[in-house]
């Protein structure tokens, strides 16, 4: 009973100081392990006997309840003890990731570890001793864990992996321990093993988001895209906008991520940092952490400076959009304001980027949009990437067309509209804006021009201040950059406008890149055509690979799947081996195949039981009957005594000569059928493949 | 042991023997009633050819139990009782002068039988108790120089009050390892209790035990018997339990290796009561107690603790893993 007690209240300790990574600090491991133990310190009082099990179990729980109302009754807006208590569990999905810990938010998880300890403590210490009872409470806790933290608590499953092999251990060593059996060393390295195997091959999928499904605090503001700030900006010059220090990064405003043909818009729906749910496009897999410090001058307007995909901000009021990041103040900004943020910002290697892939539907839609694309834009874009190979290629391409043969000026005219667009791009020269244009000309055109040939793109506003360690940021420097996304590398900028400073892809990467397509890339015109391709939706822009990577997809899949099956089928393989091999030793193999049913239905006996003790324990005729067979094929001399007269023996219980085989089988057929009728379901589920008896001495 | 000479016991003779064995035991418990295990027990250490020491407090029917067993053995039996000032002489039988012949004859004392019931053994003097050791041991009675040879087969079968109780001299160890077996009878339950107090019954009557043998029969089942066979894995666990009852702390003297040898003469004989020509582990584990509890010494600090030695020989039954019929 000891045996079992520790194995289940280990398994759920360790499930619940994981569960508490979706709290901040170490308080919340703290709590729950000792909520988990609490609760099988409960069970020598739901044991007593003198009480109903159920009762004192719902008596610990209404006392559980009654304490978590009482820790939470000040923060509830209501004084209602189910709603007070219902409340729990929306909070804590819309608070920060990781939450912090509160009273009021380690509560529910808290309570929920109490709950799930308790249950399994009292049904491994009740009638049934079931080893299930923990695994299950362990499951109910690892998927709050990974629902709670959309599967970053556990990334590359160690954790699982620990609780399965703690589980299987359990399973393998508890009821022989409580047998009184010796443990060989190898026995528990066998279930690591197979485990350490399956997992590396398990499959990962899209992570479950829980906070989907409860509506975030989201304000609607109305904020100003800040695009046609930039000229007024450029008109300020020297002067002064704010301050930043810590690396150097370009200071972003805002992303722009909506274009309607006319202008780009920017996100008004926003909620709390770190209460609302991931990008819709995943970040990046390489990525770095940077942390600037702000101090606001001149800068005016709601969007706050940031590095990166911010993730702290120690500005309470501030709201994000967490698709692009942008920080938004529902107060002005106000000169003298100082704040920190930290940030996430994709670094891709060149390398990465040149086989870089680029999502072709779903999330990546939006990025894609160009409601009423002009034929002009669209083929234009079609002939700068025509001997492109790689969306990387088609990306620095465009950028490079752009930035040829077009001058940055701040006082041409504003806008970012397909017609002003024409005008930047194929002008005549003389017009207003024709091949002249402020940051906002040059990165509108890269980002349309990108999604007619399928790249998803988006535009950023924000500053790309000099050097120095603490940086002053003029007018001067605000400018606006073009980004695109890349399939598992997240958004990496390109500057259309110098060519020079594009965030993570050197120089020398483009310069390779544009050497290649230097021979072939002939001038694109809008006038060597007769007629009129036929336009195609930059969204279906079809990709090879594209179609490949499903197929590969698949077959992964299908390795993945089947391997458990192959599993499985070994096992089967080897137990139905086993029971041959028994088979050819009569009697006294089955009599072995009888221990193994036993070891299987988790009654195996004490190393001191001989058989017909065994027989006894069991109950059953046929089991008595087999028990006096196999010791005889086991003790008997090989060649019996030959009676001295030819007459059967008067009185011997056992018949002479060795017992038969058939009979004994049949016997241990009886006794099989008779043990799955007292073994609950769950222990005969695996019967067949249970790899245990593979190693039973 | 003589297996290579002697042909191995038949299924026939077994079988008569455990007709012999039930008709034995049939008849003790007319006189002795609903203790048909110790009484199976007794006969076991018989026909095994050792001596049996029947411990409980007085009144149990130990005596009752011993002479209804030498009854139905048949042959001579005699009965010592033994008191503090018993002198050897009157239990191994002494020299006296003979006027008639003029010579000095030697008179048999009562361990001349071939059942010798020692009753209250330890209420003698440790002089006496050693004289009717050195029979048990070599069966010869030594008297002014010369050995006399008592009849076979010997058997005591001696009875001895709980040594806590007043007026009684504790046997040595070296003696009571001479015992193959110590038992206790136990008082009877309330029905058999019933049965012994109403008036007419034959309960605790010995006279009327009828003799269903003899002993050289016993002597001759004893001798065929020790041909059974013992598998090797069994014999392994006996010596496995030897081994864990010496390693055990508690004990200052663990069973020795004439103490497994009688368990194994008992195994026998047990093997061969329930029918069977082979002996099986289950054997083993009815005997170790009666056969090997009286042979431990514990240490001063068990004692001390209130252990016995029972105690202890389940613990160390508890810690062999007994063998089981398996493929391998």
């Amino acid at each position: 009973m000891t045996a079992r007690l520790s194995w289940s209240a280990l398994l759920l300790v360790v499930a619940a100081i994981h569960f508490a990574s979706g709290w901040q600090g170490a308080l919340p491991a703290l709590v729950f392990a000792a909520a988990a133990l609490l609760a099988f310190a409960c069970v020598p009082l739901v044991r007593w006997q003198r009480v109903p099990t159920g009762l004192t179990m719902f008596g610990i729980l209404v006392l559980a309840l009654v304490g978590g109302y009482w820790v939470a009754r000040d923060s509830a807006e209501t004084s209602d003890p189910v709603n007070v208590l219902l409340d729990l569990v929306p909070r804590v999905l819309t608070a920060a990731r990781p939450a912090p810990a509160t009273p009021e938010l380690l509560l529910p998880g808290a309570l929920l570890t109490f709950a799930v300890a308790l249950a399994a403590a009292v049904s491994v210490a009740g009638k049934g001793r079931s080893l299930l009872a923990p695994v299950v409470g362990v499951a109910v806790l690892y998927t709050c864990t990974a629902l709670l933290t959309a599967g970053r608590a556990d990334r590359h499953g160690l954790v699982a992996l620990a609780l399965v092999a703690l589980i299987a251990l359990g399973w393998l060593l508890v009821d022989r321990l409580e047998a009184g059996g010796r443990v060989l060393l190898g026995l528990p390295a066998v279930p690591v093993a197979v485990v350490a195997l399956l997992a590396t091959l398990l499959p990962t999928g899209d992570a479950f988001e829980p906070r989907e499904l409860v509506e975030p605090p989201v304000t609607d503001l109305g904020v100003a895209g800040p695009l046609p700030q930039l000229a007024a900006w450029a008109n300020l010059g020297d002067a002064e906008l704010f301050r930043v220090k810590g690396p150097e990064r370009a200071v972003r405003l805002v992303a722009l991520s909506d274009y309607s043909g006319a202008a780009w818009r920017a996100a008004s729906l926003y909620g709390p940092l770190g209460a609302v749910a991931a990008p819709d496009l995943p970040p990046g897999t390489r990525v770095e952490e940077a942390e600037i410090e702000v101090t606001i001058g001149g800068l005016t307007g709601s969007w706050v400076p940031t590095v990166g995909r911010p993730t702290s901000v120690t500005l309470d009021a501030a709201v994000v959009d967490p698709d692009s990041g942008s920080l938004v103040l529902p107060d002005e900004l106000s000169p003298g304001l100082r704040y920190r943020t930290r940030g996430v910002v994709d670094v891709p290697d060149d390398t990465d980027l040149l086989d870089a892939t680029v999502p072709a539907g779903g999330q990546s839609r939006r990025y894609l949009a160009l409601p009423g694309l002009p034929f002009s834009l669209a083929e234009y874009a079609r002939q700068i990437v025509r001997n492109a190979r790689t969306p990387y290629e088609r990306a620095v391409a465009i950028e490079q067309v752009v930035k040829i043969g077009r001058t940055p000026d701040a006082r041409a005219p504003v806008g970012s509209s397909y017609a002003r667009l024409e005008r930047f791009l194929f002008g005549d020269p003389g017009e207003p804006g024709a091949n002249a244009g402020t940051a906002e000309q040059f990165a509108s055109a890269f980002a349309v021009l990108g999604r007619a040939v399928g790249l998803p793109t988006r535009v950023v506003v924000g500053f790309q201040p000099a050097a120095g360690e603490e940086r002053v940021v003029r007018g001067s420097d605000a400018t606006a950059w073009p980004e695109v996304y890349f399939s598992g590398w997240g958004w990496v900028p390109f500057d259309p406008l110098t060519g020079t400073s594009s965030g993570g892809s050197s120089a020398a990467a483009k310069r390779e890149v544009l050497n290649r397509l230097a021979s072939i890339t002939a001038t694109p015109t809008t006038t060597a055509l007769s007629a009129p391709p036929p336009f195609v939706p930059p969204s279906q822009a079809p990709d090879a690979r594209a179609s490949a990577a499903p197929s590969r997809q698949w077959v992964g899949l299908l390795v993945s799947a089947s391997i458990p099956v192959l599993v499985v089928f070994a096992l089967g393989m080897l137990r139905t081996g086993r029971r041959l091999r028994l088979r050819r030793a009569g009697a006294a193999g089955a009599w072995d195949h009888v221990l193994d049913l036993l070891l299987l239905s988790g009654r195996t006996p004490h190393r001191d039981r001989t058989a017909p003790d065994i027989a006894r324990d069991l109950a059953l005729d046929p089991a008595m009957r087999l028990a006096a067979l196999a010791d005889r094929a086991a003790f008997a001399p090989d060649r019996p005594p030959v009676p001295l007269a030819g007459r059967p023996p008067a009185g011997a219980t056992f018949a002479a000569g060795p017992p038969d085989p058939a009979e004994a089988w049949r016997l241990a057929r009886q006794v099989h059928a008779g043990l799955r009728k007292i073994v609950p379901w769950h222990r005969r589920l695996f019967w067949a493949v249970d790899p245990r008896p593979l190693w039973r001495r | 042991m003589t297996t290579t000479a002697v042909p191995a016991i038949g299924e026939d003779e077994i079988a008569a023997f455990r007709v012999l064995h039930g008709r034995l035991g049939d008849a003790v418990e007319t006189a002795v009633r609903g203790k048909r295990d110790v009484v199976d027990l007794v006969l076991v250490s018989m026909f095994a050819g050792g001596h049996v020491l029947l411990e409980d407090v007085p009144g149990t029917g130990k005596t009752t139990l011993a002479r209804a067993v030498a009854g139905a053995l048949g042959g001579v039996s005699r009965r010592v009782q033994f008191t503090p000032d018993l002198l050897p002489s009157d239990v191994t039988g002494t020299s006296v002068y003979d006027p008639q012949t003029g010579q000095v004859k030697f008179r048999p004392g009562p361990v001349f039988a071939n059942i010798v019931l020692a009753d209250e053994i330890n209420r003698a003097a440790a002089k006496t108790q050693s004289a009717l050791l050195e029979v048990m041991e070599e069966r010869t009675v030594t008297v002014d120089g010369v050995a006399h040879a008592v009849p076979a087969p010997f058997l005591v079968v001696a009875t001895q009050n709980p040594i806590d109780l007043d007026g009684t001299y504790r046997l040595p160890e070296a003696q009571l390892d001479r015992f193959m077996l110590r038992t206790s009878i136990g008082y009877p339950s309330t029905e058999h209790e019933l049965d012994v107090l109403r008036p007419g019954s034959g309960a605790g009557f010995v006279g009327a035990v009828p003799t269903v043998s003899n002993p050289h029969v016993v002597a001759e089942y004893g001798r065929r018997l020790q041909t059974l066979h013992v598998a090797e894995p069994i014999l392994r666990y006996i010596g496995e339990l030897g081994t864990a009852s010496r390693a055990d702390d508690r004990l200052r003297l663990g069973a020795s290796t004439r103490g497994l040898k009688a368990l194994v003469r008992c195994v026998q004989v047990y093997a061969a009561a329930q029918g069977r020509h082979f002996a099986v582990p289950a054997d083993v584990q009815a005997l170790v107690v009666p056969v090997l509890a009286h042979r431990l010494v514990l240490t001063r600090e068990a004692q001390l603790a209130g252990t016995t030695t029972e105690e202890v020989l389940g613990d160390v039954l508890a810690g062999v893993a007994v063998p089981r019929p398996s493929a391998r």
